[in-house]
């Protein structure tokens, strides 16, 4: 399906937002994931589905005052 | 003279150096300056993952330092919505429950912006974050602040990165007089006397990013921050003496008492 | 009810926030503290001790300098000029100090609607814009209710309306503020727990800390300002004197937008033969009075008519911002001679015109209007509450 990940269009086949997290994050450490607006928490990610046309942003933390 | 400490919330804290994460040449340099200050906050933003670039990935390295706590802020929130969904994103991540509520909509000068800051602080004190907002030094914004829960308020000296040191000084003076909560100052700071300045003025503690990693030698620097704020703070403790003396001048005005 | 003063109360006591124990417990300052203190940006509670107990051989003339100089700061060189106003000397209490006490032989007199309205008008006629009015400890004849028709009334004439009577609940306070009261005026007497039964034998005023906790109600009520102070001469001046300024200080914090004056009443001897177990001179009160404007720079310091006129012109201006003018402490008494003997001799007995000629020829500036009583209409109760 296509999602917009991170403000860019992506076209993927994974189904639920656990799979979507190990293809793009893979061994990095923790991400947070936001759906349309919507923080999704780690312990709903193997269980929440995605769907065509989703807004995804991936989010880590950055140097920053 | 024995050791000192405030509360944020309902937790303790004796350095009186914060430090910011921006602007260091790679992690490690970061992690070691952390380290050599023994600063026990330190805050952080949020941006999107890059999976182009892992090794900037703060998250590790700072969990993994002990003694230190993660103060996420809401860098890049342009309003309160932004700023509150931020804050949820940052408690995602690392479970935190501090936010520094930093709301600066206009890039050119970075001056928070303080209706959409009160209008954050006011939501995520009543949910029971450990608020601590960055605000411009306005006395009455920061009673405002105090009123709906905040944990501290953290007025800025002069405009982040402009090293202008404390140009905010007679607010700040005023801010720490009326305050009940512990008062940070925040961003501006160039050198370890204003650190020292501050706390000696009776601030709580300083924040210090661009000074820290600008710096020839960071971890150096962080130690020398940290070094001042203790100086100013114990400075403070012991009693500082009076600054000037009033000239006598001409007829006495008690002599009626004698 | 009980009516003596042997009933077993648990002693009351002072909140960590007022008590002045931990500091008075501190050695004397040397000639660099009180230095220090004259100096104090930031002053505290161990810059008002230290102003406290400076030698006033040495110190009282830097400390009137300095006092005089943050008067001018603060407030040019103006004084504000008020009128007490006792719309009744009916009284439930039993204060040892009071001449309005229950026990007392006084003529007892409450002013009627339309006396209150000629009072009112002789006032004016004097030029005063702001009133004090005045009612003993409550009782039936002059409860709340009466206490609020006279405010009523007061703020239809005058801009500030402030009233001293007895302590309220929040409710009454709010009801007050509705009816124009622009503000309260209450003092603790003694901050001292364990003077204080001795001196107010019986009634509802035993209530150490009803009355404590009074002037907060008030402000989270809606009344703008709050007047506080100690009455000087009952307990040991610095125990009650550093109290008093760590509950402004307190109370400043806490309702910061709320404005504040701090009052010296002093016991001076009477015809109810009472003594002041710890009498304060002239020269002690000068340099307490002087230690509150160091100390609190921006708030209104009081000076009524009970201290003489020598008194009053050496501290006008020194510290001391706002006074009373021709007063009568008896009920009534500016429109027709009163019937009682008042509360208090009145020391000043100089006209409202004498007196604002003294202040000019002291370079000083008489005003009868703070606040415009437009600002007090304009505001809805929602701002004008002080606090959260």
């Amino acid at each position: 399906m296509k999602l917009m990940l991170n403000g860019e269009p992506v076209e993927t086949a994974v189904t639920f937002v656990a799979e979507l997290v190990r293809e793009q994050a893979g061994a990095a450490g923790r991400v947070a994931v936001v759906v349309n607006d919507r923080v999704v928490p780690a312990a709903d990610h193997a269980a929440t589905r995605l769907s065509e046309g989703d807004r995804v942003e991936l989010l880590t933390f950055a140097g920053g005052g | 003279m024995e050791h000192d400490s405030f509360l944020l919330g309902d937790q303790t804290f004796s350095s009186r150096l914060l430090l910011g994460t921006g602007k260091f040449s790679d992690v490690g340099v970061m992690t070691r300056a952390i380290a050599a200050s023994g600063a026990q906050i330190v805050t952080a933003a949020l941006r999107r993952f890059d999976r182009d670039r892992p090794h900037d990935n703060l998250l590790g390295p700072l969990l993994a330092m002990p003694g230190v706590t993660l103060m996420p802020n809401t860098s890049g929130a342009r309003t309160a919505e932004e700023a509150i969904q931020a804050a949820r994103i940052a408690r995602e991540l690392c479970g935190s429950r501090f936010i520094k509520v930093e709301i600066h909509p206009n890039p050119r000068h970075l001056m928070p912006d303080p209706i959409e800051t009160f209008n954050a602080a006011r939501v995520l004190a009543a949910e029971g974050w450990i608020v601590m907002p960055y605000i411009p030094a306005d006395p009455v914004l920061a009673k405002r602040l105090e009123e709906v829960g905040c944990a501290s308020v953290m007025p800025l000296g002069s405009a982040i990165g402009s090293g202008q040191g404390l140009s905010t000084a007679g607010l700040l003076q005023i801010i720490i007089r009326e305050a009940r909560i512990p008062v940070i100052v925040d961003a501006g700071l160039r050198s370890p006397s204003q650190a020292a300045a501050a706390l000696e003025m009776g601030c709580a503690a300083v924040l210090v990013n661009t000074a820290v990693a600008a710096a020839g030698d960071p971890a150096a620097m962080a130690a020398a921050f940290a070094q001042a704020a203790a100086a100013g703070r114990q400075a403070r403790r012991a009693g500082l003496m009076a600054a000037a003396e009033e000239a006598q001048a001409s007829s006495p005005l008690t002599a009626f008492l004698q | 009810m009980k009516m003596n003063n042997t009933t077993h109360e648990p002693p009351a006591q002072l909140p960590e926030a007022l008590d002045p124990r931990p500091w008075l417990d501190t050695p004397p300052p040397d000639a660099r503290a009180v230095a220090a203190a004259l100096a104090a940006e930031a002053p505290d509670e161990a810059t008002f001790l230290t102003l406290l107990r400076a030698d006033p051989a040495v110190y009282l003339e830097p400390m009137a300098r300095r006092a005089r100089a943050l008067t001018r700061r603060y407030f040019g060189r103006t004084i504000q000029l008020y009128a007490p106003l006792y719309l009744s000397n009916y009284c439930s209490g039993g204060c040892a100090y009071c001449g309005f006490a229950a026990d007392r032989h006084q003529a007892r007199h409450r002013l009627e609607r339309p006396e209150i309205g000629q009072e009112l008008a002789a006032l004016k006629r004097l030029g005063f814009e702001q009133v004090l009015l005045l009612t003993g400890e409550r009782t039936p004849h002059a409860d709340f209710g009466y206490l609020c028709d006279g405010v009523r009334a007061a703020a239809a004439v005058f801009h500030e309306v402030t009233a001293e009577a007895f302590p309220m609940t929040t409710e009454e306070y709010h009801g007050l503020a509705e009816a124009g009261c622009t503000g309260v005026t209450l003092y603790q007497e003694t901050y001292d727990p364990e003077a204080y039964p001795r001196f107010h034998r019986w009634g509802p005023k035993r209530d150490f800390a009803g009355r404590l906790d009074a002037p907060e109600r008030a402000l989270a009520a809606g009344i703008p300002s709050v007047g506080l102070g100690a009455l000087l001469g009952l307990s040991d001046p610095l125990f009650d004197t550093l109290a008093l300024f760590r509950h402004v200080r307190d109370l400043q914090r806490r309702f910061w937008r709320a404005a504040f004056s701090v009052s010296f009443p002093r016991l001076r001897p009477e015809a109810g033969g009472f003594q002041a177990p710890k009498p304060v001179s002239d020269r002690q009160l000068a340099q307490i009075i002087f230690a509150f404007r160091i100390c609190l720079p921006e708030t209104t310091l009081v000076l009524s008519t009970r201290e003489a006129p020598a008194f009053r012109d050496g501290l006008a201006g020194v510290g001391i911002n706002r006074m009373s003018a021709g007063s009568r402490t008896t009920v009534g008494g500016y429109s027709e001679p009163a019937a009682d003997d008042g509360q208090f001799v009145v020391s000043d007995a100089r006209d409202v015109a004498a007196f604002c000629a003294m202040l000019r020829a002291r370079g000083l500036d008489p005003v009868f209007k703070n606040w415009d009583a437009a600002f007090r209409d304009v505001l809805v109760p929602e701002t004008r509450r002080c606090c959260v």
